[in-house]
């Protein structure tokens, strides 16, 4: 009885807790317009990549849990404790950390209503797709939350009062949004502070979100920064529950910097790890990795097997002569100008990008499939160099699971959806074609 | 082992099985006790807020612990209600040791705290459901609002209440598990006049109905017109523990007479009135410490008459729990209650 009466007690004290969030202006502009700023912001800087926002989703999620859980949370149980809230809670028949887990709980899901209208606004505003695997987004979703509400909890019991609460929790916001691969992406910091970021929860906690995205195999191969997430935030959660503070009388005594002691050494020990499997070697942006690739490894590329210009699969027409395409094709070749998803200065992308509209015109039998395989070839050649496009291509080749390829063309009449798996293997298929003419392997 | 160290594990151990004690003789007694606390000792650094600290309540009683601010009340209270934990001592609350099983002593104890508060958003309708969710068998919470009179009130948020409605919410809060036990700390303080005697009915009705009531204040009258015991903290100290009338009955402080007369009086024909210890005049007004006020009166009216002179005012001034107090500590008390909301 008493068992299911403070069970009772503590499920009243999480919706409790909810609902008098929603009652608080303060809480709600903290919680939901500024992470609608955040939105906004990086979709101003991210908005003409292809997709619009989704390799920057990791980073945008974790900005708000990290807001939710290292300044939501502590300033909202620092502030109850200046006011005497936990004071007359202790006069319950509870243990406290009982309150807290509902506090925490309640914290988890205003942070991940939030997460979840980024998500929608973001697919509304920007057009970014969603999830591929929303599951997974929820299980990573659970990860960081834990990480960082146990950070958060530790912020609580170390800040005397809510100014502390803002100090404390900018000592860790600001590193991790500059330099622990949050804010700026880890491959456009310098190696020292991608060495750094591996010492933060950041960087692993926009690690398992983006995978969810972008990465086809899911969170699979994640369970190096789901653990690291894991230690890091049971440290801290540990920590801020042992140095829990009900009472603003309470002051922290000499030993409690062993509980700090514990929760930093997580973040060391998650740097060495890391540092000792040589997952901080220095992260590259694709635009590197492509001029990365050799002459050498160029010439070693094979043509046998392709199928003919002219069989079902990969179809090519021959390079067109004066007025020679017929109107249907002139008409795709004006929209393919102005088709807002290769307005991107990423080369990489805007390869893998052509390549997937050849292949979903090829796999998906349009009429005009040889005629689109030539333009986008056309079209390559008038945007990059002849040695600039055989690194792209070749990059295409080598690395067919790399970036993102497109599976469907509605604006450009390509309605079919197709599975990715065959869109990569076509696109393959054309970048063999195209390079090996560029380099007068194969005859055109 | 020693003697007295006997004693204690005998007073231990009938605590432990719930069997009341007295402090003093360390013998049982015959009526259960409410609560008991014993020995109760607490340092703060280089303070010693409290110093075996020991008294006891019976079902029914208000018991006020009576003393100025820093005297150690809050810490008592907290001790208490296991809020903090003791250096040395033992408190039963029930027979259950509140060190021990703080949960479950929690259960039979209803508790107002001075310095606590709740969430400003949060309404005393909602407020009073949280708390008796935790409760097996809690007290009806709609009429615990039409009790303290604050139905109009139940949708309200917290903060847009008075201090008055603020303080009848914590006591309504207090009462929200039906507790044997009422401890209340400075339930008055920040109160006008008029929800102070409220507050005053509300309290002595609870007792009424065989709650045992503990009451921290530093307010004299109060604890003289509250409480059937009194237990003054000084310093960390229990240094005295009796009824109010007893313990006014105890001092040996005088009675003073001050009176106002329309013509001045000759001080020296004052200071052998019958009785007259000592005298202050302030123009034609007087206190007069006496040991026997009815010849000392009796004699001043026939002086005046003789003299032709009128008397337009006069007290008789009882010894005072601050008597007591100025007797006990050889301090004044501190008029504290400036500081409170008129």
């Amino acid at each position: 009885m008493r068992t299911g009466t403070r069970f009772t007690g503590t499920l009243q004290h999480f919706l409790l807790t909810l609902k008098l969030n929603f009652r608080s202006v303060q809480a709600l502009v903290y919680g939901y317009l500024v992470p609608v700023f955040f939105l906004l912001a990086f979709g101003g800087v991210f908005r003409s990549e292809i997709p619009p926002l989704l390799f920057h989703m990791g980073q945008l999620l974790t900005i708000s849990i990290l807001g939710g859980a290292c300044f939501g949370l502590p300033t909202a149980l620092v502030a109850e404790r200046e006011q005497g809230v936990w004071r007359r809670h202790r006069l319950l028949p509870v243990r406290t950390w009982k309150l807290v887990a509902g506090t925490l709980l309640a914290r988890l899901v205003i942070v991940g209503s939030a997460v979840v209208m980024q998500l929608l606004l973001a697919r509304l505003v920007y057009h970014t797709p969603l999830p591929q695997f929303p599951g997974e987004v929820l299980l990573a979703f659970l990860a960081v939350g834990y990480s960082f509400l146990g950070l958060g909890l530790l912020i609580a019991a170390l800040a005397n009062d809510v100014p502390a609460v803002q100090a404390l929790g900018q000592c860790l916001f600001l590193p991790m949004i500059m330099i622990g691969g949050v804010g700026v992406p880890l491959a456009a910091l310098p190696g020292w502070a991608q060495r750094i970021a591996g010492y933060m929860p950041g960087r692993y906690a926009v690690d398992v979100l983006q995978r969810c995205f972008t990465d086809p195999q899911g969170l699979w191969g994640a369970g190096f920064s789901f653990a690291a997430l894991a230690v890091i935030g049971s440290a801290a959660g540990f920590a801020g529950l042992k140095l829990f503070r009900w009472d603003t009388g309470r002051r922290l005594s000499r030993s409690s910097l062993s509980g700090v002691a514990i929760a930093l050494l997580a973040w060391i020990a998650v740097g060495a790890a890391a540092e000792a499997t040589g997952r901080l070697d220095p992260v590259r942006p694709e635009a590197v990795e492509y001029e990365s690739i050799s002459t050498q490894q160029i010439d070693q590329i094979t043509y046998d097997g392709l199928p003919g210009d002219n069989e079902l699969v990969s179809r090519l027409a021959p390079p067109f002569k004066y007025n020679d395409p017929p109107e249907s094709v002139r008409d795709f070749a004006r929209k393919l100008k102005t088709w807002p998803k290769i307005q991107t200065a990423e080369p990489g992308q805007v390869v893998r990008v052509l390549l997937s509209v050849a292949a979903v015109a090829d796999i998906g039998a349009d009429l005009r499939e040889a005629e689109i395989g030539r333009l986008i070839f056309d079209e390559l050649q008038s945007r990059y160099g002849r040695d600039e496009l055989s690194h792209l291509l070749a990059w295409v080749i080598l690395r067919p699971n790399d970036g993102t390829v497109i599976t469907r063309v509605p604006e450009l009449r390509l309605r079919r959806e197709l599975a990715e798996p065959v869109v990569r293997e076509r696109s393959v298929f054309y970048a063999k074609k195209y390079l090996g003419r560029l380099l007068g392997k194969i005859p055109d | 082992m020693a003697a007295p160290e006997i004693l204690d594990l005998l007073v231990q151990v009938r605590i432990l099985v719930g069997q009341p004690f007295d402090a003093k003789s360390h013998m049982p007694t015959a009526v259960p006790v409410s609560i008991s606390v014993n020995g109760l000792a607490k340092r703060y650094g280089a303070v010693q807020a409290l110093q075996d600290v020991s008294f006891e309540l019976l079902p029914g009683q208000i018991f006020g612990l009576l003393g100025q601010n820093g005297a150690g009340k809050t810490t008592t209270i907290e001790c208490l209600l296991g809020l903090r934990q003791p250096d040395t001592g033992i408190v039963a609350i029930l027979g259950v040791n509140v060190r021990n099983e703080p949960i479950r002593a929690r259960e039979h104890v209803g508790a107002q705290l001075q310095f606590a508060a709740l969430q400003d958003k949060i309404t005393p309708a909602e407020a009073l459901q949280f708390c008796a969710s935790f409760y097996a068998k809690p007290a009806n919470t709609a009429s615990l609002l039409a009790q303290f009179d604050l139905t109009a009130k139940a949708r309200a948020p917290f903060s847009s209440l008075s201090s008055g409605q603020k303080q009848r919410l914590f006591l309504a809060l207090a009462l929200v598990n039906n507790p044997e036990i009422l401890v209340l700390d400075e339930p008055t303080a920040g109160l006008d006049p008029l929800s102070r005697r409220e507050l005053h009915q509300i309290i002595a009705g609870l007792s009424a109905t065989g709650k045992t009531v503990l009451l921290s204040t530093h307010n004299l009258e109060e604890a003289g017109s509250l409480c059937d015991q009194i237990g003054i903290l000084h310093e960390g100290r229990i240094i005295a523990n009796a009824s109010p009338a007893a313990l006014i009955a105890r001092s040996s402080a005088n009675p003073r007479v001050s009176f106002h007369t329309a013509l001045p009086l000759d001080p020296p024909r004052v200071a052998t009135l019958p009785g007259v210890l000592n005298h202050s005049p302030q123009g034609n007004s007087w206190v007069v410490g006496t040991n026997d006020v009815n010849q000392t009166i009796s004699a001043l009216v026939r002086e005046l008459a003789a003299a032709d002179n009128e008397l337009l005012d006069l007290h008789i001034q009882r010894p005072t729990l601050e008597d007591v107090f100025i007797e006990l500590t050889g301090k004044t008390w501190r008029k504290i209650e400036t500081e409170e909301t008129p």
